[in-house]
């Protein structure tokens, strides 16, 4: 009964999101989405007011509640959406508010990256795909037609969950733990009698540094210099490999 | 008092990743389940930042340059396969490439081949097989059509 007592108004939520998300997905008869949408405002207004911290810079708070309502609005609205296009297009808006989560944990270079890289990058070639492929501009019957919605949104809910519950368990996202403040990582300590690579050593006490180009370049070429190589190769052999199952020409066109 | 609660960022994060496991699971379209994936991969980018400002160290936005990076690969090879799937059967439903053997191929295990198997090739878009090696030899003596 404690166990309800703590927890037990998480469910509401969780339910409230299942059903939008169920009942937002396409069919071949159609639904009035209005009912889905409302559930859904309902189930994250109702995560905002549980997630809400009791102190701290209204601004900041704000455009954080902002970003996270829009990505996760936009992330529902993108699987649920009938016409391929307008997903990819949400998918787009998904990112910039990502991008702007980014920007509120200090990372700035990440965030231009991640709008250069995907809103510019692998949204347009998705488009030119779904462009290619669905000339005819209607809907086709496996866009009306999901696979066991759901079962699969159940399931996926229960998950969630099980991670809300075990983040409440941990810290308390209703307000149990809230010393957040930027601290020096000592989770990896160094072993005795090895030298500290001095490319890696903590850049200063200014926690809004972490993001800058200096630090991460600090980081990137010092610490994983190995890592970024094999990323390069990674990158390469994609190449060769996109360039050689791509359709030639001389197959046809699509 | 900076910072916004961890906790909040990680529930944004696993959100992100259920919905796009959602997309993932039920939708038929090749292009839409990729996208989920991406989905998915957002969802982690914004639990990796959030730690890293909550360590006050760089390691998480690093990890986060990587898995940008893998995103980029990914999406390059994901869409020259749709392209390529879309060509042989003009649809981009995923459940049209359910089966994974070919028809035509003999069946080792049974000693008498398909009398279906000479007949019309049903998977002429498909890419065919020869089969190579030696035919195992059976016990009562035949072997196998092939």
């Amino acid at each position: 009964m404690q166990w309800n007592e703590e927890n037990g108004l998480l469910l509401i939520p969780l339910g409230l999101g299942w059903l939008a998300v169920w009942w937002l997905m396409p069919a071949v008869k159609q639904r009035p989405r209005i009912l889905g949408g409302l559930s859904a405002l309902a189930a994250v207004l109702m995560m905002q007011m549980m997630l809400l911290p009791p102190a701290g810079e209204p601004v900041r708070n704000g455009l954080f509640f902002l970003f996270a309502a829009a990505a996760v609005l936009s992330a529902g609205l993108m699987i649920t959406d009938k016409n391929p296009v307008y997903s990819a297009l949400w998918f787009a808006l998904v990112t910039l508010a990502v991008c702007g989560l980014f920007l509120l944990n200090s990372a700035p270079f990440l965030a231009a990256s991640t709008i250069i890289v995907y809103a510019g990058a692998i949204i347009v070639t998705f488009l030119f795909v779904i462009m290619l492929a669905q000339q005819s501009g209607t809907t086709s019957s496996y866009d009306q037609q999901p696979f066991q919605p759901g079962v699969a949104s159940f399931v996926a809910f229960v998950l969630l969950g099980a991670l809300l519950f075990t983040l409440q368990e941990w810290g308390g996202i209703d307000g149990k733990n809230l010393s957040d403040d930027a601290r020096p990582g000592q989770f990896v300590a160094m072993p005795a009698g090895i030298n500290p690579n001095p490319l890696s050593q903590a850049p200063s006490d200014n926690p809004h540094e972490i993001g800058s180009l200096r630090v991460l370049g600090r980081s990137l070429f010092g610490d994983y210099l190995f890592a970024v190589e094999l990323a390069g190769t990674v990158l390469l052999i994609a190449t060769i490999g996109a360039i050689a199952i791509a359709p030639r020409r001389s197959q046809g066109t699509l | 008092m900076t910072a916004t609660a961890l906790e909040s960022q990680l529930v944004v994060g696993a959100t992100l990743f259920i919905l796009g496991m959602i997309g993932f699971l039920t939708r038929r379209n090749l292009i839409l389940i990729m996208l989920s994936a991406e989905l998915m991969l957002h969802g982690v980018s914004v639990n990796l930042t959030a730690f890293s400002r909550y360590h006050g160290n760089p390691q998480g936005q690093v990890f986060t340059i990587f898995v940008l990076t893998i995103a980029a690969c990914e999406a390059g090879l994901a869409l020259s396969l749709i392209l390529s799937l879309y060509q042989r059967r003009k649809s981009l439903d995923v459940f049209l490439w359910g089966k994974l053997g070919e028809d035509d191929l003999p069946v080792l295990s049974s000693p008498i081949a398909p009398a279906s198997a000479a007949q019309a090739d049903p998977n002429v878009d498909l890419p065919h097989l020869t089969p190579a090696g030696r035919m195992p030899k059976t016990q009562s003596g035949t072997q196998a059509k092939t």
